[in-house]
């Protein structure tokens, strides 16, 4: 990485996907959300000479964290996604609705951020199956406070792990977000934001184990099992 | 111009626009980079359209001193402002709980800065926080203000640490993102406004605090 260059989220924005996330939650008006586009456009504009993706350059180390990292942010948005539909996030109090919506958007950013760092290099999406914790409340909200303290774990070990110091500044601002998610998610179920006054690492193995027992990245997709028809008798 | 010991303090190799090591401009170092076909994002041409970039520069201890001292700054801010309101005794209820929780955490935070800098850490500037802290309301306002920049100011120096500093910053900025998104709460604000936090630059951090007062 040559010294000086940084690379941050806001800069790979390149289809503004992160943009219209944060113009729709927060209300930016159209007029102020075309301003900062065409700043952005404007510069990209002066850099069609950089290759389309840093992911050329990129290192295995590098490349194997991001793809991990970006399973883990579709299983993310998967989840929050899936209660969303489920119906579940809509019969919430407004409040945590809004705690819900907001976080599902982000994971969602997040998962394009990640997978156009990685270009033609971001794996193949994995398949989910939540074993019906997406499908009440306090299931949910239980699973939703301990993934969040999850990844801020998962992120405060991986950035330092980054060989390119650019995508290291990228995650810095990630893992902020994730971190405030965390406490959040916390302070829903009453319990406090900011427990310590450090937030611990977890291995790259550690978290990858953890999820192994969760058993909510399968191999196949869930296909729904039919009801077996009452048998006829007589 | 000769700089006093707290200004140096307040200006690490961010936003100087110079690369220290090499004596080049900013816009020299990203115009070899391009040509190196390193990416540049549109952002950092964009010219502070989402907030500046970190510190130009290679890692060094020289530079971590310069990086830790200016964080440690911003740490001791927050202990001096959290140890006044508690002082004063105008807090209750959830604020009160926050400053209770969160004083401590600044404490040990600034202890491991201290820790990485050993004989390198400078001395504390003086920090004016007693009247912003003797009121709830301006307290609560501050306290967002002042936990959204240290977030801000570890996102933009943290990658341009040595490794071992780097792992540190991680550990802590998450927890000062946790105290940012708390108190945010409490207020009624969104505790998490964006998809992605950006970073600001140490010169516009410093400029700022020394403009309202906390820094003297």
């Amino acid at each position: 990485m040559t010294g000086g260059t940084v690379l941050r989220l806001e800069d790979v924005d390149r289809d503004e996907a992160l943009l219209e996330t944060i113009a729709a939650l927060h209300g930016d008006t159209r007029a102020d959300f075309l301003r900062k586009a065409v700043l952005g456009s404007a510069g990209m504009l002066a850099l069609l000479g950089a290759p389309p993706s840093a992911s050329a350059a990129m290192s295995a180390t590098d490349l194997d964290i991001l793809n991990f990292g970006l399973r883990f942010e579709r299983l993310q948005a998967s989840f929050y996604t899936e209660a969303e539909s489920m119906g579940v996030v809509g019969k919430m109090a407004p409040r945590k609705q809004e705690w819900a919506r907001t976080l599902g958007a982000h994971e969602r950013a997040h998962v394009r951020i990640v997978k156009e760092i990685l270009g033609d290099r971001a794996g193949p999406r994995p398949f989910f199956d939540f074993h019906g914790v997406t499908e009440s409340e306090d299931s949910f909200t239980r699973t939703a406070v301990a993934m969040e303290d999850l990844t801020v774990a998962l992120l405060t070990g991986i950035t330092p792990r980054m060989r390119d110091r650019a995508l290291v500044a990228a995650l810095f601002g990630l893992l902020t977000t994730e971190a405030r998610h965390a406490a959040w998610a916390r302070s829903i179920v009453r319990t406090t934001p900011a427990a310590n006054a450090f937030d611990e690492p977890r291995s790259l193995d550690g978290v990858h184990a953890l999820l192994g027992r969760t058993r909510f990245i399968v191999s196949a997709p869930r296909v729904r099992r039919r009801r077996r028809a009452p048998r006829m008798t007589g | 111009m000769r700089r006093t010991s707290d200004e140096a303090r307040l200006a690490p190799a961010a936003g100087s626009g110079r690369d220290r090591e090499t004596g080049r401009t900013r816009a020299q170092a990203m115009r070899a980079a391009i040509a190196g076909g390193v990416l540049v994002g549109a952002g950092a041409l964009a010219g502070g359209w989402m907030g500046a970039e970190p510190t130009a520069g290679r890692a060094s201890r020289t530079q971590d001193v310069q990086i830790l001292n200016f964080l440690l700054v911003l740490e001791e801010l927050q202990i001096a402002f959290y140890a006044a309101a508690l002082r004063g005794g105008a807090l209750s209820g959830d604020l009160l709980r926050f400053a209770r929780t969160v004083s401590p955490q600044e404490r040990e935070h600034a202890g491991l800065l201290r820790k990485l800098l050993g004989d390198d850490a400078r001395p504390a500037p003086r920090f004016g926080v007693e009247q912003s802290a003797s009121h709830a309301a301006t307290f609560q306002a501050d306290a967002i203000d002042l936990e959204e920049t240290i977030a801000a100011a570890y996102i933009g120096q943290g990658a341009s640490l040595t490794r071992g500093a780097m792992r540190d910053a991680a550990r802590i900025v998450a927890v000062e993102a946790r105290q940012a998104a708390w108190i945010r709460d409490i207020a009624g604000a969104d505790p998490a406004p964006r998809a992605a936090d950006p970073a600001r630059s140490a010169d516009d951090i410093s400029s700022d605090l020394r403009r309202r007062g906390f820094i003297r």
